[in-house]
């Protein structure tokens, strides 16, 4: 008996057994499918920024994690200096860290451009270590956590009760993923961004000011993280280290998806949250959900290493 | 574009430097296999006399305290403060054999090379006539082949694991440590929860669900547990990653604990875990009938938050211990005049008692000649702010020992009150858990 042609083609059948597995899923393990695509959408809203930066200005920032720290500190002391609610602050927040974001580049970044990846690996990782001891200076190492009851709002269905909070996390990063799309897409500023990304070369010599699209794409990108970590504080405790393990979370995404492509970050990161969420599901084995993200990194190389020769 | 194979080489080399770098700051895994009896809780007296101050000669040459804390933690800051709050007071009082007393506090930074260098230095350069050491038990590791070198008489008020007891032997009569070793806290806990299930018998301890993480602490933790309830209630439990350690995800243990319906559940985590897990656990509706926490700390805001209301806490200290002491209400008051606040972690007044115990312990040696000192030490009994009567002896290995007997508390209104021992209750037990509606 031959599949009807549809199956033929490989893509239809990975969609078939995505749809089987899914479903499967839902009656099995429905915890699985709801923790995974809350964990994905933590991650994407982190790793799109980062994959902005390092696709367009070819930067890989080691201190991505920590500026996600910085402002998620910054949302902290508006909330207990002033009463603000974390999500508001989001807000200022990303004001105040495009403007900390420019500076950082003009200060660092820029002169590192046309070094070797190395160097810029080095000096980004020194931000990251600036950043987290300084934050270790001011705030010490305790962590600190502001309690919000709408993060721990839940929904019961049946037998099971779950959180929903987090599935702002989703909503954010569909919504980062988009006005990003339209900004590279739409605008002016974001089409020369793109090609100065492309080809610095041939994009100045059409007129693009190369610099200021690398400026203002990086402190975008900054201003972004900096702004998930209102929405992060709510949920999560804060300390100096807590964005450092984002950092490489973001790394295995952006390998995953491949660089530039923003929008297969969402999917990976959906890839890597129900399979992270899967492993858990087993009693005793969630040691091993790290695990993935390093064997996920390995494998895309391995992979990629074969198809390339 | 750049090249990307070597991008992506180079974030891999990067990803495992960058592991290797977190810094460690639990307790290795090895389980002793002997465990010293449960002791009984002692009588404590409320009250200590005072001294008539005397004025101290102002050409006397000061004895000089090194005081190593890791000044990174809040657990090092009221380490520092308890120290020198504990300098003005023994200064207030004349000194020590009429000379002044000065604490030179140093940082260990959380690293074994600058816990170690630190030693070095406040021996070499401020010869010291004493040290009291917060380190970390990873910290002290790298700092007791130094102080065997120098053998300067001191007193270490943290590094709980067994194994800074193996490496510092039975042979160092100058050592002397004021904190539980790993495996006396569990003790202390059990005699606890023995008490408060002969006092309240309709309440139900048959099953424990122990969600621990995933690091030396924890699964440390985990192992004593079982061999020390193992006649009590039956034991499981499952690791979650600390957010202490970037995780902080933990839906999948509290999903699974209830799923198992036990009497009682536990976490064992850091200070960073304690707010999430109970928003995470209220997410999904669990409310099991005993909910207790064991971090080395909580964070200072805990109590205000409306989820903290039943929890359960091992704790050494707790402010509500000024309601039922004498000695705790003066430590607290002295230490809301100096720094404007209540301390926030047990770590002020054991620092405190320790710097108290070594003046009291030269005054009555006469001298800073260290076996004349180690024999006055030797005497000790002193009525700590803990309401503990601290006093050396023996334990496994080392010579001076005087562990800390573990208070089982519950957060009540958000205040930390004491369930046990009896004689420091300062509230009853709230059972079972109080259930989400309305927090």
């Amino acid at each position: 008996m031959q599949l009807p042609g549809i199956f033929r083609q490989r893509k239809y059948q990975i969609a078939f057994a995505l749809i089987v597995f899914v479903v499967l899923l839902v009656f099995w393990k429905p915890t699985v499918l709801i923790y995974g695509v809350q964990r994905a959408g933590l991650y994407a809203s982190i790793a799109i920024p980062m994959a902005l930066v390092l696709g367009v200005v070819g930067i890989l920032n080691i201190a991505h994690g920590d500026f996600m720290m910085i402002g998620a500190y910054l949302a902290y002391w508006l909330s207990v200096l002033y009463g603000s609610d974390p999500l508001v602050a989001m807000i200022p927040v990303f004001v105040a860290m495009f403007v900390a974001g420019a500076l950082t580049y003009k200060i660092t970044i820029k002169h590192v451009l046309d070094a070797p990846e190395f160097s810029q690996l080095l000096l980004t990782f020194g931000l990251a270590m600036i950043l987290e001891q300084l934050a270790n200076l001011l705030w010490t190492s305790q962590p600190r956590k502001l309690h919000v009851d709408y993060a721990s709002s839940s929904v019961t269905i049946g037998s099971l009760s779950f959180g929903v909070f987090e599935f702002t996390n989703v909503a954010i990063a569909i919504l980062i993923l988009i006005a990003l799309m339209l900004f590279l897409k739409r605008t002016r500023m974001g089409q020369a961004a793109l090609a100065a990304g492309q080809n610095p070369r041939g994009a100045k010599l059409v007129g693009i000011n190369v610099e200021q699209a690398y400026l203002l794409l990086f402190s975008i990108s900054i201003a972004i993280v900096s702004a998930i970590g209102g929405l992060f504080l709510a949920r999560h405790s804060i300390f100096p280290l807590v964005g450092s393990s984002y950092t490489m979370r973001s790394f295995a995404l952006i390998a995953m998806a491949g660089i530039g492509n923003l929008p297969g970050i969402l999917f990976c990161s959906l890839g890597l949250g129900v399979a992270e969420s899967f492993i858990m599901s087993f009693k005793g084995y969630s040691g091993w959900a790290d695990i993935v993200f390093f064997a996920l990194i390995l494998l895309v190389i391995i992979i990629r290493s074969i198809r390339r020769y | 574009m750049k090249n990307n194979q070597s991008i992506w080489a180079m974030m891999l080399i990067l990803s495992i430097l960058i592991t290797g770098c977190v810094k460690a700051t639990a307790e290795p895994t090895q389980v002793p296999t002997s465990v010293p009896p449960v002791e009984e809780p002692t009588k404590v007296p409320t009250k200590v006399p005072t001294e008539v101050p005397t004025a101290i000669p102002t050409e006397a040459e000061p004895i000089k305290l090194g005081v190593i804390v890791s000044l990174g933690d809040i657990s090092g800051i009221n380490g520092q403060n308890g120290a020198l709050l504990a300098q003005e007071e023994i200064n207030a009082a004349g000194g020590i054999l009429g000379r002044p007393l000065e604490v030179i506090v140093m940082d260990d930074e959380m690293t074994p090379e600058k816990g170690a260098a630190a030693v070095e230095k406040l021996v070499t350069v401020d010869n010291v006539d004493a040290f009291v050491i917060n380190s970390f038990s990873g910290v002290h590791m790298a700092q007791i082949p130094t102080l065997k070198k120098y053998g300067t008489v001191t007193i270490v008020t943290g590094a709980a694991s067994h194994l800074c007891e193996e490496a510092i032997g039975t042979d160092a009569d100058w050592y002397f440590h004021l904190h539980s070793w790993d495996y006396m806290q569990g003790q202390g806990q059990k005699a606890g929860w023995l008490a408060i299930t002969e006092k309240y018998p309709d309440l139900e301890f048959g099953s424990v669900f122990m969600a621990y993480e995933e690091g030396a602490f924890g699964t440390a933790s985990f192992q004593f547990s079982q061999v020390l309830f193992e006649d009590m209630a039956t034991l499981s439990g499952e690791s979650f990653k600390s957010a202490a350690m970037g995780g902080g995800d933990y839906s999948a243990v509290l999903e699974h604990a209830k799923a198992e319906n036990a009497d009682s559940f536990t976490w064992v985590g850091y200070a960073a875990d304690a707010l999430p897990i109970l928003e995470q656990a209220k997410a999904i509706n669990y409310a099991p009938p005993f909910f207790v926490g064991a971090p080395p700390g909580w964070p200072p805001d805990f109590g205000d938050s409306p989820l903290s209301e039943g929890v359960i806490a091992y704790e050494v200290w707790a402010d509500a211990l000024t309601e039922v002491s004498d000695v705790s209400k003066d430590f607290y008051d002295s230490y809301v005049d100096l720094y404007g606040s209540g301390p926030d972690n047990y770590l002020a007044a054991l620092v405190y008692s320790a710097v108290h115990i070594l003046a009291e312990g030269m005054e009555r040696a006469g001298t800073l000649e260290a076996d004349a000192l180690i024999t006055a030490l030797e005497e000790t009994e002193y009525v700590a702010p803990t309401m503990e009567v601290i006093t050396f002896s023996p334990s496994m290995i080392i010579k001076h020992q005087a562990p800390l007997t573990p208070m089982i508390a519950q957060y009540q209104g958000g205040e930390l009150e004491v369930l046990y021992p009896w004689d420091r209750a300062t509230s009853e037990l709230i059972y079972p858990f109080p259930s989400w509606e309305g927090r």
